[in-house]
């Protein structure tokens, strides 16, 4: 090699590595790089106890890390000879929007940018095309005359297209008939929206963020501990609260009492009393087959 | 054994080196490719950095131009592949020569289709989930769990193929048939499936009426047909331009002189040309004694300077040749254009494939430097061919060239001409379904065709992709496509089209209005933009480099007998595959 080609070369490789370099420079802006133990943390049902134990352990010290609040998470079970059932009565709805609001608190879901996991649509009266439906009413008071609202939320579907197109089952049915997401181990493809005929599910298209005053404490791993970027979430029942026998915090928010939960499979529950004893119930988009376990009926 | 991986080392080596080498429009043309590329990788470490938030997506519009390419390319893809059906299926001639651009440019287009897959997850850094046996592997349940299997098998089913071919001509090897024609045929079967299986990504949402249609497989494949072949039209042209000939080659053809007359500077062949060439051919070897000796009847061995031509295009004779010494380059003529089909040293026939038929010539032979060689009355290669292993060598030997011909590329447009009306036929069906029924579901399609609801981003580019369409179809049925010229912009306007119409136009619609009837759109932004763009830089910069590699092996210019002599210096126009600016 002579001296110019030398130069020649090691100019075209210096120049080369400073572009290189200086594509690569938004990665310093990076606070959030996995560790090597949360990059090869284990699948939610591979882990044994012990592993789960060490997990929640790291969990609790991250998020205090974060928000200066020592949360307490748990990895809840569900319960035996229970399946949960939600049923929603139209009639009684008046469209305050104070579920979203109080899941929103309950479940830390990000503030900035905003994440909802139930929307109130107001339709008006005679007909359930969802497609007249209007998402942005903001009238002085609720309800409005001519209308009737409808809170959607995840449907809980006893036959889940979500979890089916799941490539790396990250998304899974329970036996209590939560779908539940291992947020460590969804790889954020966002297949499962697409397949959502709810529009139920939401991704972390950033950091979420949470004013650390608001943080809820009270966390399960399959609940609501703070998810990262890039990652789904979506209504799980309140996992925390309602396999330790409350109420979800939808429920126990709603002012006119048209949020009803529990146990279908005990025959004395209020939801067997309503499937069983009303008369006119819908469930969402029924021809689709999903069978959701979300069931709205009216009044009569 | 380690010899043949030193030789396979040796081999890729050079690959490598050859990529690095080419004139100014080369350097020109992979330079922009690379800063590009080097835009896009800054932009996608934006993203990286800061999520998907930087991209033009929403929980709404959840996939967006990312999802576009990749279904776009796949199809590609797919198509690339699918031009080797009349090769093997129907022996078709003309495109055999072509499969090794096809298929380099699936290549190209699976690793696009990959990035573009990966740069759409929210967690890139947790692709390890997806790996069967290490990770959780939702199959057969998860069309991406399929779609996972199908694209990186065909990716290494390609790779497999045109490595293994390309080796082989680089050894000057014939490439042995249970060796890759399996593998030809799965990859055919291969092609459809990964087109059907990414088509089934979106038919198998019962959520989204758009989607949910049956047609659309097949409407993936006749579109891909008409744009991946196409693509490699396009292509194919590239390749013809940069093959021209070497202006020194160029001022040998122009001087007047016709054919090295009969008794200049040549003499009979003897029975040690024949141990002279037997040492390039060791074929030779197993002639008997008796057959050799008959068939130097007629044979001559010829001296000839650098620049003298040793047989013409077009005319009639009989005559083969083999070199002794030196090198030949073969070119053909068409369309004014003289390119290199071939590229012979010592050992090597030339003149064959004409003599043997009793065709006219069908390139001219031209002598790069001081060259020796033989030549010999075609039954006297026949009597030489009665060997069964001389009969191979020389018969795998005639497929042993570059030659992309008109009636080639005018056999791929025919491809191009019956897939495009297939596809707007489906089209006119899809669309009749959803607005004369008028049921509920119509709401994606009116957003995409007409507006809903005041909204109507995506209507001018639908309506460009139609218009795009058809006129390519009508220019394809004229006589008046048959012109190259013509046949490129009919090419040009088929990907555009199709492009828009299966890309923008079959993913962005299927989210408007969302389930729930809202209506949110979605315009990608100038960091998704650049990221894909960076892509698709990628990719061309990565079928530049292969193309840079096949053309000197497949013309002969690049083979494991050259191996000691220097690489080509720099600027040899000959060799480099710079693109046309």
């Amino acid at each position: 090699m002579n001296r110019r080609s030398f130069l020649r070369t090691s100019a075209v490789l210096t120049t080369g590595l400073a572009a290189l370099a200086a594509s690569l420079k938004p990665l310093l802006e990076m606070n959030d790089f996995p560790t090597m133990e949360r990059f090869l943390q284990k699948y939610y049902k591979e882990m044994t106890p012990e592993d789960m134990e060490k997990v929640l352990k790291r969990i609790e010290a991250e998020v205090e890390k974060q928000y200066g609040i020592r949360p307490h998470v748990r990895d809840l079970k569900p319960m035996d000879g229970v399946e949960f059932v939600y049923c929603l009565n139209l009639t009684r709805c008046i469209g305050c929007r104070k579920c979203v609001h109080a899941c929103v608190a309950e479940n830390n879901q990000s503030r900035n940018p905003e994440i909802q996991y139930i929307r109130v649509l107001r339709l008006p009266h005679g007909s359930l095309d969802i497609e007249k439906a209007e998402h942005n009413y903001a009238p002085e008071s609720v309800p409005e005359k001519g209308y009737f609202y409808m809170p959607v939320q995840c449907q809980q579907c006893k036959n889940p297209p979500c979890v089916k197109v799941c490539p790396v089952h990250a998304t899974w049915q329970e036996t209590d008939g939560i779908t539940v997401i291992d947020y460590d181990w969804c790889i954020g493809c966002r297949y499962c929206e697409a397949a959502c005929p709810y529009w139920a599910r939401r991704f972390n298209f950033t950091k979420p963020s949470i004013p650390k005053e608001r943080l809820n404490p009270d966390m399960a791993y399959l609940g609501n501990r703070p998810r990262r970027q890039g990652v789904m979430e979506k209504c799980h029942f309140c996992i925390q609260r309602t396999r330790v026998g409350r109420y979800p915090a939808c429920l126990e928010v709603c002012p006119t009492g048209a949020r009803k939960f529990g146990n279908i499979l005990d025959p004395n529950s209020e939801v067997s009393y309503i499937l069983k004893n009303k008369r006119v119930f819908i469930q969402l988009k029924e021809e689709l087959g999903t069978s959701p376990r979300f069931f709205y009926y009216f009044d009569v | 054994m380690r010899r043949a991986i030193r030789n396979y080392f040796v081999f890729l080596w050079r690959c490598a080196r050859i990529a690095f080498v080419g004139d100014w429009r080369y350097y020109l043309w992979v330079g922009t490719l690379t800063v590009i590329c080097l835009l896009g990788l800054h932009a996608y470490c934006r993203q990286f950095a800061q999520g998907l938030i930087v991209t033009g997506m929403s929980d709404e519009v959840s996939w967006g131009v990312y999802i576009a390419n990749f279904t776009f390319l796949v199809g590609v893809a797919a198509a690339a592949v699918m031009m080797v059906i009349p090769v093997y299926i129907y022996n078709n001639e003309e495109l055999h020569d072509l499969v090794i651009f096809g298929e380099l440019l699936a290549v190209a287009a699976i690793l696009m289709c990959l990035a573009f897959v990966t740069v759409d997850l929210g967690r890139p850094d947790r692709f390890w989930h997806l790996i069967p046996g290490i990770g959780q592997f939702n199959f057969p349940a998860s069309m991406l769990s399929w779609d996972v299997i199908v694209l990186n098998g065909y990716l290494l089913l390609n790779v497999y193929i045109c490595g293994y071919l390309l080796y082989c001509r680089y050894q000057k090897k014939k490439a042995a048939k249970w060796f890759y024609i399996p593998f030809v045929f799965i990859a055919i079967v291969w092609a459809i499936s990964i087109h059907t299986v990414t088509a089934f990504l979106y038919v198998g949402l019962g959520g989204r009426p758009f989607w949910n249609s049956a047609i659309v497989g097949p409407r993936f494949i006749a579109s891909a047909f008409a744009a991946g072949p196409a693509l490699i039209i396009l292509a194919l042209q590239v390749v013809r331009r940069v093959t021209a000939s070497a202006p020194a080659v160029e001022t040998a053809r122009l001087r007047e002189g016709a054919v090295v007359p009969e008794t200049a500077r040549g003499r009979a062949a003897t029975i040690d040309d024949l141990e002279l060439l037997a040492r390039h051919l060791p074929e030779l070897a197993s002639v008997s004694a008796e057959d050799r000796l008959k068939s130097l009847a007629g044979a001559m061995v010829l001296e000839v300077a650098a620049g003298d031509t040793l047989l013409r295009q077009g005319e009639k004779e009989n005559e083969a040749f083999f070199v002794l010494a030196g090198r030949v380059v073969v070119e053909r003529e068409e369309s004014g254009r003289f390119r290199i089909t071939r590229s012979v040293g010592p050992g090597e026939q030339f003149g064959e494939t004409s003599a043997l038929a009793g065709t006219p010539r069908m390139a001219t032979a031209i002598a790069e430097g001081p060259t020796r060689v033989m030549r010999l009355p075609a039954d006297s290669l026949r009597q030489l061919m009665r060997n069964p292993q001389m009969n191979r060598i020389i018969r795998s030997r005639m497929q042993e060239r570059l030659m992309i011909t008109d009636r080639g590329l005018l056999t791929l447009r025919g491809i191009v001409q019956v897939s495009m009306l297939i596809n707007v036929f489906l089209l006119i069906n899809e669309v009749f379904k959803e607005f004369y029924s008028g049921n509920l579901h119509v709401a994606s399609a009116k957003y995409l065709f007409i507006g809903l609801h005041g909204y109507h981003a995506l209507v001018p580019w639908i309506w460009t992709a139609i218009a795009f369409n058809l006129i390519a179809m009508v220019l394809l049925i004229l006589p008046v496509s048959r012109s190259l010229k013509w046949l490129n912009v009919t090419c040009v306007l088929c990907i555009l089209g199709i492009w828009i119409e299966k890309g923008m136009g079959l993913v962005i619609p299927g989210f408007i209005p969302t389930p729930l009837g809202e209506m949110v759109e979605y315009t990608p932004t100038l960091n998704e933009t650049l990221v894909c763009f960076g892509i698709w830089a990628f990719g061309l910069l990565c079928y530049t480099v292969f193309l840079r590699m096949a053309v000197p092996i497949l013309q002969g210019k690049l083979s494991k007998a050259n191996e000691e002599q220097p690489e080509p210096a720099n600027g040899a126009p000959a060799l480099s595959a710079a693109v046309e600016p």
